[in-house]
Order: structure tokens, then sequence, then C-alpha cells
């Protein structure tokens, strides 16, 4: 009986030996787990509380991680060893990670090698022959074996900080730096051998086991001795590289241009784990994940979508979104291990990372995550293409209150005869949709200005008519963005508006030419213009933007019917609208803003025409 | 029982380096000997490449500072002389009383040797040193010079704590029975006397 119980406890001692050894290990080598663990144990201090697992070996370690329990419950059976592999994902120096984010379609880093750089290994050996020793003895035994369990303990504590592959975690760690390496851990009751060539880089150091009368307590460690093979080097910051096609940031024209590469707007180019994005990048947004490939733990899809993104997202292959790499990696060693690990071994390299996403994982890019909201709006995604340059040069005038930034050229042109204007119209199907994603994106972060223009986008849905949209969008909208809109609207007003007098550059109602009482508010509207253009001034670029994504957005796709462009809807909204409101930014001349409008308009019967979607105009209505 | 000696690597550093050997090395002796409830706390030393680990108690820290201090001043007034501290512990044992001593006594069970040979290179100059005036050579030669023997003395400092390691982990048995409350055994940090 006594021996009974003392055999219990001794069973527990080992138990909890292997549990705190692998809360060492983790806590020192896998840089996600550290971090989680080190904020509870600032919080913990805060709190001078003690855990029953602290009280374990007297040390304080603060919580275990969840993924603990799962390994515990895994390897229970004591006399099975555990085997911790310390594996260095060493991912091919790519310091054109910059590169990549500019040039997606560029073959992307290479597969990321992994090393074994330690292996520790805790064994309990059953012996051949158990020793029944008396009650007292028994006792005895039970406590000396604990005090030698914890200075066994205290001194793998010691060594994990003296060998090489602390030196890595500590630079993971570091949150100041990102590399092009990371450390994750496998635990298994199986250690696949080690080749030749690995075994010659290592050393083995065998702590003095802790022997017990019912078993031989054991810890080793096999580690690289030297990990200078490895090109671990921080990631090159972004060199300052002028991005030349860079689509927009509040700071910039709206009115710029779009090229038709497939570089800089591309909404794809998800940042590698060292690469920081441009801050003033509208589409990459830096993100302070701290780990990259593994950290340690497959993610579930939900999770890896939500919270912690691995870095190999991008990544053609092997990696995509919806496999969590290292559920990729888990499966990876289940083929190629799986006939010589036991069930048990599978299970554990499965669950060999801690499911949880550490508190240094930030949230993932919204246009990474398979719940992106922008992303669901748009159902192509196509490279920016160029907008057509306004042919005229009296248009350029109106495009931007700086006209001697050659950077304006890039609107549309006010004569729709015009060669440019035919060329560069042909991209611009693909582009519109493609604009409006890249600005949708933007608005998405832009100030909540726009905020007005979107929900206003409920309300002109239905109206496919440019100059119904255009109306309903402004008189909808708290705060319309009129010469956005107007700007936008190039491409999609009618070739009837071409004779209509424009009282402003952007008053709404120059859509509604068609209608007389249009006519008639547009005096009116333009000396509301006139009286709210110097308040707007130069307001908000970017709410500009997103009132042109948003004219993008209502414009009607190409193929559909002819009858989307009703205007019934149109005057509707537009006799039920409220006074427009001026909020463009940019104080111009009326006949510029008509002149350009007539190029969008044209531009637009253009496309339309090529599309073959009969153009509705006004006149017909008429 | 059996007092468990170990007489760790002697160790060649320079004046300014005294502290931060000396601290790592007690306190990592330390640390396998506090077998009480501690909170670990990972130190990183400045001059080294090395992290060691303190048990966290701010009572002994500033008792290993303050005899690292008077260790220092010896050392400063023995310029140039191999030096050795010593850590011991012992367990407390009343003896028997009689008519003329109740004195407790101490029972070293453990005792640790830590050799330095302080060394004061001319070309190098110390912040502590009051005998010196040396003018630093720029040239890149010194500063190689420096970095190598830096680069010994850090090599030199991790086999003393892979020494303490093999050491604590070879010989338990003698180590006494964890007292209840209790975080580190009883000990006392001296210079020997011969030494002196």
């Amino acid at each position: 009986m006594e021996m009974d119980r003392e055999s219990g406890k001794l069973e527990q001692i080992v138990s909890q030996f292997r549990s705190k050894i692998l809360h060492v290990i983790l806590d020192s080598r896998v840089p996600s787990l550290h971090h989680h663990h080190h904020q509870q144990q600032q919080e913990s201090l805060s709190h001078s509380r003690v855990r029953k697992t602290d009280k374990w070996f007297n040390l304080v370690l603060g919580d275990r991680p969840p993924a603990l329990e799962n390994l515990n419950f895994s390897l229970r059976n004591l006399f099975d060893p555990m085997v911790i592999d310390i594996i260095l994902v060493h991912r091919g120096s790519c310091s054109s990670s910059v590169d990549n984010l500019y040039s997606p379609s560029a073959p992307a880093a290479g597969p990321a090698d992994e090393t074994v750089i330690e292996r520790w290994v805790v064994q309990y050996d059953c012996p051949r022959f158990i020793a029944t020793p008396s009650g007292a003895d028994a006792c005895v035994s039970y406590k000396k074996i604990y005090k030698k369990s914890i200075i066994l303990l205290r001194s793998l504590y010691t060594q994990m900080r003296l060998l090489p592959a602390y030196r890595i975690f500590k630079q993971l760690s570091s949150l100041s730096q990102t590399y092009n390496f990371d450390l994750v851990y496998k635990v298994s009751s199986f250690s696949h051998p080690f080749s030749r060539e690995e075994e010659s880089g290592m050393k083995e150091y065998i702590f003095a086991p802790v022997e017990a009368l019912s078993g031989c307590l054991s810890v080793s460690v096999t580690y690289r001795a030297t990990l200078s093979d490895f090109n671990l080097e921080p990631l090159v910051s972004l060199p300052p590289k002028i991005i030349t096609d860079y689509v927009g940031s509040p700071t910039t024209d709206p009115m710029r241009s779009f090229p038709s590469s497939d570089k800089g707007a591309h909404a794809t180019s998800f940042p590698l784990r060292g690469a920081r994005p441009p801050s003033s990048s509208p589409f990459q947004r830096p993100h302070s994940w701290s780990s990259g490939f593994h950290r340690g733990f497959p993610s579930t899809k939900t999770q890896s979508l939500a919270g912690s993104p691995p870095v190999y997202r991008i990544s053609p292959k092997p990696y995509d979104i919806a496999s969590p790499p290292t559920d990729l990696y888990g499966n990876r060693i289940q083929n190629q291990r799986v006939s010589t690990l036991q069930q048990v071994t599978a299970y554990d390299e499965y669950k060999s990372s801690p499911p949880f996403s550490p508190s240094a994982s930030p949230s993932t890019p919204s246009y990474l995550s398979g719940t992106n909201p922008l992303r669901t709006r748009h159902c192509s995604e196509t490279a920016p293409v160029t907008i057509p340059l306004p042919l005229t040069g009296r248009s350029t005038r109106y495009l931007s209150p700086n006209s001697s930034d050659p950077s304006r050229h890039s609107l549309p042109p006010l004569s729709p005869r015009s060669s440019k204007h035919d060329a560069s119209s042909q991209e611009s199907p693909s582009g519109i949709r493609s604009y409006r994603k890249i600005e949708a994106l933007r608005a998405g972060e832009s100030p909540s200005g726009l905020s007005n223009n979107y929900s206003a986008q409920k309300v002109v849905r239905d109206s496919k008519d440019d100059s119904g949209r255009f109306s309903a969008l402004l008189s909808s909208s708290g705060s319309p963005r009129i010469g956005f809109s107007r700007s936008s609207s190039r491409l999609s007003f009618q070739d009837d508006m071409d004779d209509c007098e424009f009282s402003c550059p952007f008053d709404v109602d120059d859509v509604d030419v068609s209608d007389s009482s249009s006519q008639n508010t547009e005096g009116k509207k333009a000396s509301e213009f006139t009286a709210q253009s110097n308040l707007v001034g130069k307001k908000s670029h970017d709410a500009a933007v997103g009132i042109l994504v948003h004219m993008l957005r209502t414009a009607p796709p190409l193929r559909q019917d002819s009858s989307c462009y009703s205007t019934h809807s149109l005057r509707t909204e537009y006799e039920g609208g409220v006074s427009i409101a001026s909020g463009f930014f940019m104080p111009r001349k009326t006949a510029d803003a008509l002149e350009e409008l007539n190029s969008y308009r044209e531009m637009k019967d253009l496309l339309l025409s090529k599309s073959g979607t009969r153009v509705v105009r006004k006149e017909e209505i008429k | 029982m059996n007092c468990e000696v170990c007489q760790l690597k002697e160790l060649e550093v320079e004046h300014f380096e005294i502290r931060e050997v000396l601290r790592c090395i007690l306190h990592t002796i330390v640390f396998h000997r506090a077998l009480g409830l501690v909170r670990p706390k990972d130190v990183d030393l400045e001059l080294f490449e090395i992290t060691y680990v303190q048990c966290g108690d701010v009572e002994l820290e500033k008792k290993i500072d303050e005899k690292i201090d008077h260790f220092i001043s010896w050392v400063e007034k023995h310029p140039n002389k191999k030096s050795q501290i010593c850590l011991s512990f012992y367990e407390v044992k009343s003896k028997q009383p009689s008519w003329f001593t109740n004195k407790t006594e101490r029972l070293y069970w453990e005792q640790w040797y830590v050799n330095l040979n302080v060394t004061q290179h001319p070309k190098h100059h110390s912040s502590k040193s009051h005998h010196t005036k040396l003018i630093v050579d720029p040239g890149e030669s010194a500063t190689e010079e420096r970095s190598c023997r830096r680069a010994m003395v850090e090599a030199s400092l991790r086999e003393v704590l892979f020494q303490i390691i093999k050491f604590v982990n070879e010989k338990k048995d003698h180590v006494p029975p964890i007292s209840e409350g209790v975080i580190y055994f009883p000990y006392e940090i001296t210079i020997p006397r011969k030494f002196q």
C-alpha cells in the first residue's frame, strides 16, 4: 500500500518533470510561446501569484501553453521517450522580398530549409529489477528523487541559455527586427535518426540521470555546435525604393493615373515576414506579426485567417491560405514519416504547435483574410490600368489644382475621338474594376469622411445611369465630394451632356440636363458650389478618391443590359434629392469641368460601344 | 558529510570585467543551490554574449554585489596577482551546549573556488584603475586584439559555466534536504587567507 502510494508519487514526479522540461524548452526556444509567456509573466508578477504548476520543482515559469496539456495527454505513457526537436526554418535569403512586393509574378523565395538544431530526449527507463524498499526508505527515496529532479531542472534551465540556439531564439524574440528564419518545435515519442552529415556537426550532452527505484530519469541533448553555416541575418528593411506606380495615399493626387502593369497596386502583394511594406503604401499596412513560418503550431483555418498570418501565404507554393503552413508542415511530416512514427507520434506532430495565437501576433491584413470584406465586394481582380489621359490642353487644367504636375496627365481625354483615348480606353474596363478595387481598399482605410459616400452607394445602387448615380450619390451623401465624382463620372456620362451648360464644374445637376428642372437648379447649385468650394478647399484628397471609387464601383458592368441605364430612378432620386453641396476641394471653372465631363461621357460611350452595350442616351429617353 | 569541492577553471580577466564575470559565476552557482521556490531571472551580460540565470532574490543579489565590491577593492590593492573567491554552502548545526560554549557550528558541504587572474594590459584602458594612464591605441590592430581577447574570455567563461553545470549534475547526493520555506542554502563568500 505504501509502496503503491510512493510509486504513484514517483510517476507523478516523472510526469510533471516531463511537462516542466517541455515548458522550459519551449519557453526558451519558441519565440511565439515566449512572447505569450513573457506577457503573462508580467501580469503574474504584478499579482504575485504562483500557479500550481509553478510549484512543481520550485520553478516559477508562468502559465503552461495549452498545447502542453495536449502533449501531456498524448505522451502519457511515461516509459515512452519524449523527443523534442528544435527546428530552424531558414528561408532562402531573399533581400528581394521587397521585390516580391512589387513583382508578385516574380518567383517567390525558395523553399524553406528545415534543420534540426537541437534534440532533447527525456526518458524514463524502467529498470530490469525493481527493488522493493520499505515504507520509510520509499518515502526518503521519493523526496531525494524530487530534490535531484529540481537540481536537474535547474541545470537544464541554465544550459538552455548557453547553447547556440539560444542566441537565435533571442534574435527572433526581438520584435525590432524580422529575420529570414524561424524556430519551431516538434514533439514526438520517436526520434528520427540524424544523417551522417547532420551528426558530424552535432554535439551531445547527457545530464546525469536521476535514479529511482522504479526507474531512471534521464535527459540528453544533441545540438549543433555552430550555427554559422546558416545565413541567419535580419531581413533587409525596405530600401528607399521609388514607387513609380504608387496608387495613392491621402497625400497624393487622386487624379493620378494608374499604370497598366501588375506592379504597385496589386493587393496580393503580401509582405514577407521580414519585409515591412512602405509606410506610405495604401495596400500594405505594416503589420508587426512577429513570427514567420511555423510559429511552432498549426493554427486552425479560422485562426489562421483571423489571427496570425504565416508568411508563406503569399507564396504560390507550397503553401496557400487555406492550409496553414504549420498544418502543412505537420502533414508533410506525417506523409514522410508516418511509416516510422507511432500513431501517438503523428498526433503529436500535428499537435506539436500550440493552437493559440500569441499576443504578439497582430491582425491579418484584410485583403489576405478569407473574410476580407473588401474582397467580397469585387468579383474580379485585375491589374490597374491607365486611365486615358485628357487630350486637350484645356482639359488638363481641370484635372488637378496643380496643373504643372506632369502626373496629372493621366485623366481621360475630353475628346473621345483622339487616338490616345481610344487606345487607353481598351484597358479601362478592367482598369475600372481594378481601380475600384484598389480605391475601395484605400477607401476602407481612408478617413471616415468617405463613409458617407459608401452609405450613399446603397441608395444609388439601382441607378445605373451615370448621371443618376452621380446625382443620387451626391444627394444622399452627407458630404458629397462632387469634384471627385465628376472626375470619375467622366467614364460614364452620356454624350448628350456635351451640350449642357454647367453652372459649376462639379455640380450634380449637370448630369440631368435632359431634365428641364435640373437646368433651373444649375444656377443655384453653381452658386452653392462657389460658396462651398472655398469651404472645402483642399480638405480631403482621400475623400475625393473615395468618391471616385464609389463612382466607379457603382458604374454598371459593361455587360449588363441596357435596361440598367434607366434614368427613371435618376429622376426620382434627383427630384427627391437635397440641395447639392459641392464639396470638391478645388475650385475650377465651370466650362473646364464641363469639358472634362464631356470627355468622360465620351469615354464611357466608347467603352460601352465596344462591349456591345447599348448606350441609353438622355435624348432617346426624352 | 563530505564537503564537495569544485575548483573552477582559471579565468584571465581585466579589471573592468571582474564584476560581470563574478556575478555570472556566483549567481549561476547559487541558482543551482537555491532549491526553494524561485522565479528565474535571465540576465544578459554586457561585455559578453552570455545569458545567465539569477534566482530572483533581491537580498541575495545585494549580498553578492557587496562581496564582489569587497573583492574588487582587494584586487585593486593587489594588482597583477592571481586571486580567488570562495563560495561555500553550509549547514548550521548547533554544538552540544557546554559550560563554555553555546555556539552553532557550520558544516560546509560544498565549496566553489573561482580562480581569477586579473591582468592590466598596458594597451588597454581600465576605467577603474588608479595606477595607469593609458593612451588608447586607436589602431586597427589594437581593436582586433581586444575583440580577440574578449572572445577568449567569453569562451573561457562559457567553459566555466559548463563546468558548474557538470558538477551540480554529477554530485547531488551530498546536497542536504530542502527545508520548507527556505529558498537557498546558507552560504558565504570569502577570499581565502592565502590570497589575503
